[in-house]
Parts: structure tokens; sequence; C-alpha cells
């Protein structure tokens, strides 16, 4: 048999595990036992009327011959009364006439005279001759000869001298006794009888068993029941019978194969539609998606695997199902009123659990199906939980961003509108406004930078241009940039630099940005006078940036918050300063692509401090420090 | 002359709006804050709030709330706001009297709306 084709269980020959008992004994139940027990029947019947008609035939010839027989002894009688009265009146001794009835079978002649005169005649021991026994006496007294049976004659009446009677004594009737063993001979013989039968039955069925199976086989296929034929198993008496049939099973998948692949549809239009509806089926249970399949009663035809796994059953058990209970009345119920109408499409989401634990689940609507002349309602459900999260997310996004792009517009807005108005024409006016303007321009600039770069990093399309970056070199900058900053606030910013250190893998640009972002702010937050330290330690694998701060520091409750996008203390001091709420979270994006991590120890009021991980080049020779 | 609270936690457009107002002779009160403004409310009792809605610690509408409730209101409400929802927030103030100009906003506009609250209210009330 072909490897990955199904085996016919139902057939005869040699397949332990593919016909184990139960089943096979299920076949046998409605297909053998029933036929076998009434032709058992029947031969059993038979055989008990060959063994009646048998006995009732012994019984017949028994009486026949015991009435020939009975003939047959009062004849010998009358002959041996005839012997006897010719001895007796002639006198003689003469036993010849005696002597004839040996011949049929008389063992002793008893006559017994009209007097108390008896005489007897027996056999000899050797069976050949009669001859007289005894004297009268003691025949008188004497039993006749009694193993025999015994025919009695009258010679004459009673008066006569040669009267008196005449017994004959025949063997015993050693006629056949066939009774008893012709009955055990014949039930023998319907025993050995029955065994021929049941094993010529057994052989019989064994061939006709597998064509019986592929009788079935191809009315379940033609009936559509089965998708397709099924290979039968070599036995000894079939094998070349299902070695046929099975080069047939494999030209026809073959054929359909070569018919699939071509679409030359050589195989007839049932055959196709079957494999299309199995192909169909199969890739509706792989698809992400669940498809439900409704009558318009609301009976549920089928749903696919994805639509069980989403509505948490299986699809034996929703088969039959009505709609409502399974998808929810306030899923249903605007499905089904939405069909009704006529509408072609309609979506209802069902929301479910709280928190971590929310799931959304899409119902649609789509066009409808008729099958047959009975039209069906087509549902795929989604879970779109992920999507709703990436909707708020969205939202949120975009209310920050426009919140934020919004204020600095405003203000540019007001005070060129301000600057063009009379009223306001004053020098010290006119600065501020000038001022503010400008100011206002690049807060909304670093904003759409600052926006730009977090989309980027959110969406993963931000691509590093990886190098060996001299760490040493990029924060010497860094704090370089930023010391007009600090020098203006009059805040004292130092930076500690190991003798060496190891490259770092990364893009110098971004790593440019999450440094300096980590300075500015520092300087940002410090009042005048404060002091920033940026300082850097490094080991073999990795390397730890720290920019330590002496400025307002952030409370414990807003401390897990500082990461995230858009976020800003809302303390006085920190809205007093411009910011867009961007800058750690981008820093922090910025390390956790580079493999690394940020982290934030600081106390309200007594500074903050800012410790960067990030790991060391694994090639990357080690830098000295040039100055 | 007319008394008039300007709530605005972004400094630059509290200038602005308070160049404006004084331009045209009105007395302004600044306040960074809602907290603040409804204390310099309860001590100058102005006839006309402008107020942000996004300020930190009590925002614009909180100081609405406890503005409605207060024995003195004032004559008109303007209420600020970058929101994007800002047409949904003035649908629901529209029927409390408060006019709601989202930013970014013409000043010289703001201020003519103070002027046309300060005007309705005279009419209707000529003291």
């Amino acid at each position: 048999m072909a490897p990955g084709k199904r085996e016919n269980a139902d057939l005869g020959g040699p397949q332990p595990e593919s016909a184990p008992g139960p089943k096979r004994f299920c076949f046998r139940l409605w297909d053998g036992v029933v036929p076998e027990a009434v032709s058992v029947g029947l031969c059993v019947l038979v055989l008990a009327g060959i063994v009646g008609v048998a006995l009732l035939g012994d019984q017949l010839l028994r009486s026949g011959l015991e009435s020939s027989r009975m003939a047959a002894g009062r004849a010998l009688a009358q002959a041996a009364a005839s012997a006897i009265r010719s001895m007796t009146a002639e006198e003689n001794s003469d036993a010849t006439a005696l002597n004839a009835l040996l011949a049929a079978g008389v063992q002793a002649v008893r006559w017994q005279g009209p007097g108390a005169e008896v005489r007897e005649w027996v056999l000899n021991s050797d069976g050949s001759l009669f001859r007289e026994r005894g004297d009268a006496t003691a025949l008188v007294a004497a039993p006749t000869i009694s193993r025999g049976q015994q025919f009695v004659a009258t010679l004459a009446d009673a008066s006569d001298a040669q009267g008196g009677s005449v017994t004959v004594t025949l063997a015993r009737f050693t006629t056949w006794r066939p009774r008893l063993w012709l009955a055990g001979g014949a039930a023998a013989a319907a025993f050995l009888a029955l065994l021929g039968y049941l094993a010529i039955y057994e052989r019989l069925r064994r061939h006709v068993q597998p064509l019986a199976a592929i009788q079935r086989n191809l009315e379940s296929y033609a009936d559509g029941i089965e998708r397709d034929l099924m290979a039968l198993s070599l036995s000894d008496s079939f094998g070349a019978v299902a070695a046929s049939w099975n080069r047939l099973i494999e030209q026809t998948n073959s054929v359909r194969e070569q018919a699939t692949v071509h679409n030359d549809g050589d195989l007839t239009q049932s055959a196709m539609k079957r494999f299309e509806n199995r192909t169909l089926r199969d890739v509706l249970d792989r698809l992400p998606i669940g498809v439900i399949r409704c009558r318009t009663d609301e009976r549920i035809v089928y749903a696919n695997s994805s639509a069980c796994r989403l509505l948490s059953t299986s699809q034996s058990k929703i088969r039959d199902q009505y709609l409502p209970p399974v998808v929810g009345e306030e899923v249903s119920t605007p499905l089904l009123g939405a069909y009704q109408r006529g509408a072609t499409s309609e979506v209802i989401d069902r929301q479910s659990g709280e928190g971590d634990k929310e799931s959304t689940l899409r119902f649609r609507l789509v066009p409808s199906l008729t099958v047959g002349d009975e039209a069906e309602l087509l549902i795929t459900v989604e879970d779109v939980t992920h999507v709703r999260e990436a909707e708020r997310a969205r939202d949120n996004f975009l209310y920050h961003v426009t919140h934020e792009l919004r204020t600095p517009l405003t203000n540019i807005h007001a005070y060129a509108e301000t600057l063009g108005r009379p009223g306001f024409d004053d020098e010290s006016t006119r600065k501020e406004c000038y001022n503010v303007i400008i100011s206002e321009s690049k807060r909304l600039s670093t904003l759409v930078e600052d926006i730009l770069s977090v989309s980027q990093l959110e969406v993963g399309s931000l691509r590093l241009e990886l190098a060996d970056v001299d760490i040493l070199k990029l924060m010497r900058a860094m704090v370089q940039d930023n010391l007009g900053r600090a020098d203006a606030k009059r805040i004292d910013l130092r930076l500690k630099l190991p003798p060496k250190a190891p490259a770092v893998r990364g893009d110098k640009q971004r790593l440019a940005i999450l440094i300096s972002n980590l300075i500015g702010n520092a300087i940002k937050y410090t009042p005048s006078g404060g002091q920033v330290d940026v300082h850097l330690e490094a080991q073999d694998d990795s390397l730890r940036i720290t920019v330590a701060d002496t400025g307002i520091g952030i409370a414990e409750s807003d401390q897990k918050h500082v990461f995230d996008k858009f976020y800003r203390v809302a303390s006085e001091a920190v809205q007093q300063t411009s910011g867009t709420g961007l800058g750690l979270a981008i820093a922090r994006e910025i390390a956790r692509l580079h493999g690394g991590d940020i982290e934030l120890q600081s106390a309200l009021g007594r500074g903050s401090t800012l410790i960067v991980e990030l790991p060391a080049s694994p090639q990357g020779a080690s830098v000295g420090a040039s100055s | 002359m007319s008394r008039i609270l300007v709530a605005e936690d972004d400094p630059h457009i509290l200038r602005v709006i308070s160049l404006w107002l004084k331009r045209q002779s009105h007395e302004v009160i600044e306040a960074r804050n809602g907290l603040m403004a409804l204390e310099l409310f309860n001590v100058h009792r102005p006839q006309i709030v402008v107020t942000d809605i996004n300020m930190p610690g009590m925002d614009g509408l909180e100081l609405l709330e406890t503005l409605g409730k207060s024995d003195c209101k004032p004559r008109g409400i303007v209420v600020l706001t970058n929101r994007w929802d800002h047409r949904e927030i003035g649908e629901q103030l529209a029927n409390r009297g408060v006019q709601v100009v989202p930013k970014p906003f013409s000043p010289s506009d703001l201020a003519s709306r103070i002027e046309k609250l300060l005007a309705a209210h005279d009419e209707a009330a000529p003291a």
C-alpha cells in the first residue's frame, strides 16, 4: 500500500493493526452472522430430518422383519410339527426332516404329546445336526431352551395319540439393530457436514468480502460521503484483485493531481467539486480570521477553526447551534437585522474582560451566500484587541502632538498679530514679540524633530547606521555643545572620563542625541548655580554613562512616567520650563535600540541621576583619551 | 473699564492676552493655574474670566465647576483650549453661557469677544 493512503479496514486478509477486533466484529455482526446463523440452522434442520428419516426407516424395517420372522417361525413350527408327526406315525427316530430345519435357523424342537410325553431335539453343539435331548421325565420338568424365540404348532386334537404341540425355538432374533449407532453416525456426519459447510463458507466469504467492501466504497464515494477511494490491504486469497484495485486508486489520484496542476479538468465535475470543497475547507481552517456560515433560521452550519478558537468552542459543538447564544445577543441582533434589511456589510465589536484581560472581537457581516436554494449569512470574526490598543495609542499620541504643536503655534500667531497692530508699537513690546516668535519657532522645530524621531523609533523604521563609536570623543563633544547653556545658567557642567574605554557599536548620531538629551534635561531642570556631572565608567563588555544634577528632582509618583511620551511633571517649576516631554522617551528608545537601557534615580528637591548602560562593541578596539 | 481674570499656564500666551486687554483699558489679573485663579477670583471678583483648560493642579473645567457654584458668578467666561475635541467641549459648555476659543487663536478676536460679552451684559442689566 502506498504510504499515506487510507486502508480499507473492513477487508479480509492479514491486517491485525488496521482491523482491530471490535470493528471486525461489528462488520461480521451486520454482514456475516445473520446469514451464517440462518444457514447453520437450515443445515441442522436438514441433518435432523435425515437422522429422523433414518430412524423411521429402521423402525419400518424392523417391523417388516419381525412380521416376516413371525410368519417364518410359524411355518417352521408347522414344518417341525409335520416332521414330528411323520416321525411319531412311522415310529422312527430319523431326524432327517428335523435336520432340514437347521438351515432355517431352528435351534430346538420340542414336542409335547397329549400325555406327559415330551421329546426335544436340539442343535448339536457344532450346530450341524439335531439330536434328541434327555429323557422325557427330565424334559417335562426342564425348561425349554429359552434363549431363542419360540413358536408353537399344534399337531392334532388332544385326543389323538399323535397329537400334542410342537414348540420350535429359533435363534434369538438377531436381525440388525442399528438404532443407536445409526443416530450417532448421522449426528457425526451432520457435524462433519456442518464443519465442511463453515469452512467452505468462510473461504467464500473471504473471497466475496473484498468485493463487498469495494462495492460499499464505491457507493460511499459516489454519494459523496467518502472523499477518497480507499486502498485494499493485500491478502493471500485476494492479493491480485487488491493490487489491481490499488493501482486503480493510484491512477485516479494521479489524474486528479494532474487535473489540479494543469486545470485541464479531466476528472468528473463531482470529483472536482469534492476536491475543491475539501481544499476550501482546509484553506478556511488555516485562515487566522474566523468564518461562520449561518442559515436564516439562525442555526450555524459551519464555523472554521479560527472562529471556534476565538469563541472558545469546537467545530463539533458549534454546529447546529443558534447564533445568538454563541456570539451574544448584542452581536447577533444587529447582524441579523442588517441582513434582513438587505445590508451587505455590518461591523459589530464585542468587548470582553477588563484591564490586561480586555479583548475585542470584531464580527463583520459580509455579502451573503446562497447554498442550493437556501440563503446563508456569512460572518467573519477577528480578534482586534491589538488594533484597538494601537488605535488608543494613536489617539493618545495625536492628542499630545496636537496639544504640543498648538502651544508654540498659538504664541507665534498671537505675537505676530500683535506686532502688526497699532498700540503695540513701542520698542520693548516689539522686541518681546520678536523674541517670542523666534523662541517658539525653535520650540516648534524641536518638537517636530522629536515627534519624527519618536515616530521612527515606534514604527521601527529608524535604521541605525552602525559603526564603532568612540564614546569618549562623543561625550566630550556633547558636553562641549552644552557648555554655553550651562554657562548661561551659571551651572557647573563637569565631565569625568576614564583613561580608555571600549568602543560602542552603534549609531553615532543617535547616541549623540541620547547623551545630549540627558545633559540638556539636567541643565534645564537645575536652578542657577547648580551642578551637572557627566561621568563614564568603562568595563570590558559594557559602558555606563551617568548624568547627575543638583536640580529640582522628580517625585516618586512621577518617576515611573518620565519615560512616557509627552509626559511632563505637573509642577510649576517644570511647566515654566519649555519642553516637549519627549526627550527622555527618545533617550530610552535609543538606549534600547543599542541593546542597553536607562535608569532614573531621583528625589524631589535633591536632583536626579540618569544612568545609561550600553554594551561595548565585541570587536571594537579600546580607544584612549586623547586629551 | 472691567476687571478680567486670565488663567493660563503658558507665560507667553498669558502675556499676550494681558497686553491686548490692557490696551483696551481693562484691569487684568493673571493666574498661572486653576487654584491661583480661584483664589484671585474670590479676592477681586472679576466680571470676565478667561481660562485655559489644560493647566497643572486645578484645570480649567474644574475651575468652571467651582465658579458655577459660587455666589458671585462672572458676567462671562471664555475658555481657551488646544484640545482637538474642542467642538464637543464647546457644545457641552454652550448652555452654560461659556464661549470656547480653540488655539491657536487671534488675540484681536478674543478681545472683541470679551467686549461683546461685557456689552451684552450691560444691555441686559443696565445699572
